[in-house]
């Protein structure tokens, strides 16, 4: 792909091609920052900020909000197509493993295919957050309309 | 998050059928909410120089008013999202947000809700529209 556009840049066709790598991003989940998150989203459910209790649970400890780790994949989508993503953009998701205060998230996509609607290019994409250990976090999805 | 009209009298999602659309929720994206935000996912600064509320903070925000509808056990945790994001919203910008219980579905010991959402700027253009299942620990 051609270098990262600016948040209010929209991309063109002609700047990417089917197999091409979305640029990966690497996270390290804090508890810190998972206390940030539920104040600024207001998701004050336990099991992300509440030691004690998340202990009790099958999960064994305070997980990230999925949403928290979600905004990597937004993070790349963003990087890789700028304002074409934020206001064009679909995705779908599933959330397949927690993910734990001092995990390393990395976010990795690539272009799948770009298909034609009434002559206006889709970009399908495919994506996948992973642990440190390889195991997969968050799988799915994403189109991006440009315009 | 300021959420400025939410109903005090939360029903269990239990007692909502499937179809209860929920009345819409306003809530306001400051400038320091939005800081946090990125300061919680280590995000990308321009946002804040250009003045724009990254997508997922609209919807995280979005699916929060929603739960405050209604109450889940807590444990509770969000099993799949579909989101499509319309518009750029600006940092400031009040955000109305509805939906309906769209599913319900039981899987094992885990029970499923799928919520439809919708969120409006305030010429009550769409902004967002996804869906979001919440899995609830029996």
């Amino acid at each position: 792909m051609r270098e990262v556009p600016a948040l209010n840049e929209s991309v063109k066709v002609s700047d990417i091609r089917q197999g091409d790598s979305l640029p990966s991003v690497v996270k390290h989940v804090t508890q810190r920052e998972i206390n940030l998150y539920a104040e600024a989203s207001g998701d004050f459910n336990p099991i992300h900020i509440d030691e004690a209790f998340a202990a009790e649970t099958p999960l064994g400890g305070t997980i990230a909000h999925g949403m928290l780790i979600l905004a990597y994949v937004s993070e790349m989508m963003t990087k890789a197509f700028g304002k074409s993503w934020l206001e064009g953009g679909k995705l779908s998701i599933r959330f397949k493993a927690p993910a734990y205060p001092q995990d390393t998230i990395t976010t990795t996509g690539k272009i799948d295919s770009i298909d034609y609607k009434e002559g206006v290019p889709y970009v399908n994409c495919s994506l996948e957050c992973c642990n440190q250990k390889g195991e997969v976090v968050i799988t799915g999805g994403a189109v991006v309309k440009l315009q | 998050m300021k959420n400025q009209e939410s109903d005090s009298s939360l029903v269990s999602f239990e007692q909502l059928p499937v179809g209860y659309e929920f009345p819409l929720s306003s809530y306001e994206l400051s400038r320091s909410v939005v800081s946090k935000y990125l300061e919680a996912v280590g995000g990308q600064q321009d946002f804040l120089t250009l003045g724009i509320i990254p997508p997922l903070a609209v919807a995280a925000c979005a699916i929060t008013a929603l739960s405050q509808s209604f109450s889940v056990p807590p444990g509770s945790i969000h099993a799949s999202q579909d989101f499509e994001f319309l518009k750029l919203v600006p940092i400031g910008a009040t955000i109305s947000c509805g939906g309906k219980i769209a599913q319900k579905l039981e899987r094992g010991r885990l029970r499923l809700v799928m919520l439809e959402i919708h969120a409006l700027n305030q010429d009550q253009e769409r902004v967002l529209a996804g869906k979001a299942t919440i899995a609830i620990p029996g």
